[in-house]
């Protein structure tokens, strides 16, 4: 009998034929990967042929739902969409929220896995009658929201729908998959869909599934939806992770400029506390056509001027934190802000304008791209261009224009834009000149907001993360900014740390729980096995968990040894191991390779692994894969 | 400063002020605590304290070694020969301070550790009107000679200073550092207090002069640093109304660690940033 919260099935469907199967997913498997993440990490290494080209028809790629969707859990509807990276070449799952998680659950499957290639521009359809393909052709260059808006307006009520922007049609390796102006952002994983001429997939609920204990389920869902509303969640409700800027600032931890600085001096420019400035809404406007000789009084206007633009806050489906903050930039134009399109679009690329910064992360959230990809392949171009590596001399750092220019390059492969579209890494190692140095990747997966150099914790996890650079899925910056450890010196604490949030965050994805909501668990390993028993049934512990966890990290590690990782891919770029940054203090900031090499030979030893990053029998025996 | 480390000598009886000065409460903190974090913060490197043997100390951070003075009554070089032999495998200079100057700057110990790094076997401040053995640097490989001066009895520091090459600072070349003469214009650092109303009229000062910044959550409207006056960071976060204690709330001194730790001496200039604890994605 299947456990609670599941449907014990995954759907298979070769859209090169039209043609689906069920595939039965054993209880235990459940049980060992539970969903999201992790139950994606199997699903590849069961269904993916090795070595496959990710853009290739026989690539699989899975939307995989988890026990806790559908459920009144707050953060709970979320999916994940997993599949090998066109831009890592490894295994990459990337996660978004809201109406599409349930429904799609709610189709029947704990699973939506999609091979093959259409022949024509398609949407797949999945509801009561089974799953099916349309044709898309009237949504071909449509951005994912147009896209989708008329998808659900050809279907009618009850159908959600995820969808790829023109940057995904053609190939851009950093496309992204959205829905309802959420993404499943990082790897690219919209060029696979495009590449399968898979323009949307289109859900509708057709199905319910129970859960083990729902009295119990409810209680729960009480206690955390009022645990939510505490101090843990505070900068996600009240500014967003944009509130991140000026504090990364001010402890010199702002990659600048393609990680040439750790500050920015615009930053101020692009700072939470003052766009976010709702009490000043009322304020005259008239007040701000008064010339002001005085500076200081400028200054109190501009900075009023940029404060209006706040518009609205928004949650996910099933969410109760809301960490959506929307502002509008003088175009009119609306975005979503956050931390990281906003340091990737702004200080990465020397830009403090923040209409210009807005109207950038619109762009890419119509062309459907990744922004810290983006923002990180252009950082590196624009530092190419001054250097005279490439020829561009319209691209520099700062230029709120060519930052559009290269946006837009980007999403339609056109001019400078067909190498970018690559990525960092291979538009590089077709550069050459050393430009290879400075190319902000880890493994292919541009780097996120966070200066390695001034968070050793956060370096290790950078380098070691088996989806690239990603502060997601390792969540070391926690240990760094805890005030625990010496942020600077890393090395055995700053290890333990990094396996600690890794593993956490393995579950999270798993589960599958919003991570802004992990603050208010003070025992969380206890208390997600209290989540899960209740939905599922399972007598689960926290021992058990903690194991899950390990397995989950080590599965996606064997998928990428599959697929060609060798241990040089762990490793972080050779700026930052050369060239020290200071702090406000006076004090230099310095990665080494030596230390760096101690602590991934720390990671490696923690979690069981040989000096080159490969696990034992034992190891791979747990993982079931068989 | 690399090379560096600190050597706080409490094993003094504390005679004239009758109470142990080491426990003496300042604002928050204590004497002892406020000493070892500013030579911590100064140094960068390791700190020790020289106490009387099963002398009692208040709290200190955990990282912080204890040496017992082996022989008792033996004044300060026998301290010192203690606290410099156990740095001299682990840092070339020590600052040397008493527990009992509460106004002892971060810039005015780093302009006496850099008169040992550029050539002194001493650093000595020689200030309103004396010289200040118990506020000066010292190499550590002066630790032999410290403990042979001890043996033969001769316990004044003038000893020591005759047999190594002393760099004098006087009030003029300790202000010609251009940091120090901001922060500490009147070189406050080499005040100490011996008696009661010594204590009383330096506790009764307001803490020093700082800057807070506000982040996040935390900023609350207040988008412009403000001054305030703090002896330690749990002082400065009370100050602009900030819940120190929180779990969510640390704080980051001049851009530079990040910290919980409330009793975190403050001196003049210091900027501290209060971060919401769950900064990050």
């Amino acid at each position: 009998m299947t456990a609670g919260g599941y449907f014990g099935r995954a759907l298979i469907v070769d859209v090169s034929t039209g043609t689906s199967d069920t595939m039965t997913l054993p209880d235990d498997v459940l049980r060992a990967y539970i969903g999201g993440a992790g139950l994606g990490a199997w699903l590849m290494h069961r269904l993916a042929p090795p070595r496959t080209d990710p853009l290739a028809p026989g690539a699989p790629l899975a939307y995989v739902f988890s026990p806790l969707v559908g459920t009144p859990l707050t953060t709970s509807a979320k999916f994940a969409v997993v599949a090998k990276s066109p831009l890592t070449g490894l295994l990459t799952d990337a996660l978004a929220s809201s109406h599409f998680a349930i429904a799609g659950k709610l189709t029947g499957y704990d699973a939506i896995v999609i091979t093959g290639a259409c022949p024509a521009p398609s949407a797949l359809l999945i509801d009561e009658n089974g799953p099916r393909l349309t044709t898309a052709a009237d949504l071909t260059g449509l951005t994912a929201a147009q896209a989708a808006a008329t998808l659900r307006e050809r279907l009618g009520r009850g159908w959600r729908v995820a969808a790829i922007g023109p940057a995904g049609e053609r190939g851009v390796r950093y496309a992204t998959i959205s829905h309802d102006g959420r993404h499943a952002g990082r790897g690219g994983l919209g060029a696979v869909l495009g590449a399968k001429n898979l323009k949307a997939i289109a859900v509708r609920a057709a199905a319910k599934v129970a859960t083990a204990d729902p009295d119990t389920v409810l209680a729960q869902a009480r206690d955390l939806r009022a645990r939510s509303f505490g101090p843990a969640t505070a900068k996600y409700r009240e500014l967003g992770t944009l509130a991140n800027l000026l504090a990364f600032n001010a402890i010199s931890t702002l990659p600048t400029r393609n990680f040439q600085a750790a500050t920015f001096d615009g930053a101020p420019a692009l700072a939470a506390e003052d766009l976010a400035a709702e009490d000043l809404a009322d304020r005259d406007l008239a007040a701000r056509d008064v010339e002001a000789r005085d500076v200081e009084a400028r200054d109190v206007m501009a900075r009023d001027a940029m404060a209006l633009r706040k518009v609205a806050r928004h949650s996910c489906a099933s969410c109760t934190i809301g960490c959506e903050h929307i502002y509008r930039a003088r175009s009119g134009q609306t975005a979503r802000v956050e931390y990281e399109n906003v340091f990737a679009l702004g200080p990465m690329c020397g830009v403090s304008d923040p209409d210009a910064v807005l109207a950038a992360s619109a762009r890419c959230d119509d062309l459907g791209l990744d922004t810290i990809s983006a923002g990180g392949t252009i950082a590196w171009a624009m530092e190419c261009a001054e250097r005279g590596l490439i020829d561009a001399p319209w691209l520099r750092f700062g230029d709120a224009g060519a930052l559009n220019r290269a946006i837009t390059e980007i999403g339609t492969r056109t001019g400078l834009g067909d190498l970018l579209a690559e990525g960092s890494r291979r538009a590089a190692e077709q550069v050459g000149q050393g430009s290879e140095e400075f190319a902000p990747h880890v493994k292919g997966l541009e780097l996120p907001g966070y200066e390695p150099r001034t968070l050793h914790a956060m370096a290790l996890g950078l380098a070691v993360n088996t989806r690239g650079a990603d502060h997601n899925r390792s969540g070391a910056y926690e240990a760094d900014l805890s005030g625990d450890l010496d942020r600077l010196d890393g090395g055995a604490a700053h290890v333990a740390a990094a396996v600690e949030t890794e593993d956490r965050a393995a579950v999270m994805d798993s589960l599958i729980l919003c991570k802004f909501l992990r603050g208010v668990f003070n025992d969380p390993y206890t208390e997600w096995a209290g989540l899960l028993s209740a939905v599922t049934g399972w007598p689960v512990d926290g021992a058990e968990l903690r194991r899950t966890a390990r397995r989950i990290v080590l599965a996606k590690r064997v998928y990428n040894l599959r697929e060609g990782w060798r241990p040089a891919d762990d490793w972080l770029p050779g700026r930052l191991l050369a060239e020290p940054v200071r702090l406000a203090s006076g004090r230099e900031a310095e990665l080494t390779p030596e230390r760096l090499r101690a602590m991934i030979d720390g990671y490696y030893a923690a979690r069981g692994l040989d000096e080159q990053g490969r696990p034992d029998e034992a190891q791979l025996a747990d993982l079931r894969l068989s | 400063m690399p090379g560096s480390a600190g050597v706080v000598l409490a094993g003094g009886r504390s005679s004239r002020m009758g109470t142990p000065k080491a426990a003496l409460e300042w604002h928050g903190s204590t004497l002892l605590r406020r000493t070892v974090g500013i030579l911590a913060r100064a140094t960068g490197g390791p700190v020790v304290v020289v106490r009387a043997k099963d002398q009692e100390l208040p709290a200190l951070p955990a990282d912080i070694q204890l040496i017992d003075d082996p022989r008792e009554g033996k004044g300060p070089v026998q301290g010192l020969a203690a606290g410099l032999a156990a740095l001299e495998d682990r840092a070339e200079v020590a600052f040397v301070s008493s527990t009992d100057m509460p106004f002892l700057h971060p810039a005015f110990v780093r302009r006496l550790l850099r008169a040992v790094h550029e050539g002194a076997d001493v650093g000595l401040p020689v200030a309103r009107g004396y010289p200040q053995p118990l506020a000066a640097a010292y190499k550590t490989s002066l630790a032999p000679l410290a403990e042979r001066l001890v043996k033969e009895e001769r316990l004044r520091p003038a000893f020591l200073f005759e047999q190594c090459v002393v760099s004098r600072l006087d009030e003029a070349a300790l202000k010609d550092d251009p940091v120090l003469a901001a922060l500490d214009p009147a070189l406050d650092s080499v005040v100490n207090i011996n008696e009661p109303d010594e204590y009383r009229t330096a506790r009764s000062q307001p803490g020093p002069q700082i800057t807070v910044h506000r982040f996040g959550v935390l900023a609350g409207g207040h988008r412009q640093p403000e001054a305030v006056r703090a002896a330690t960071v749990a002082e400065a976060a009370a100050a602009v109304g900030i819940d120190f204690g929180s779990h969510h709330v640390t704080a980051a001194l001049n851009g530079d660690q990040i910290t919980r730790d409330g009793q975190i001496p403050l001196a003049a200039g210091d900027t501290v940033f209060f971060l919401s604890a769950d900064a990050g994605g």
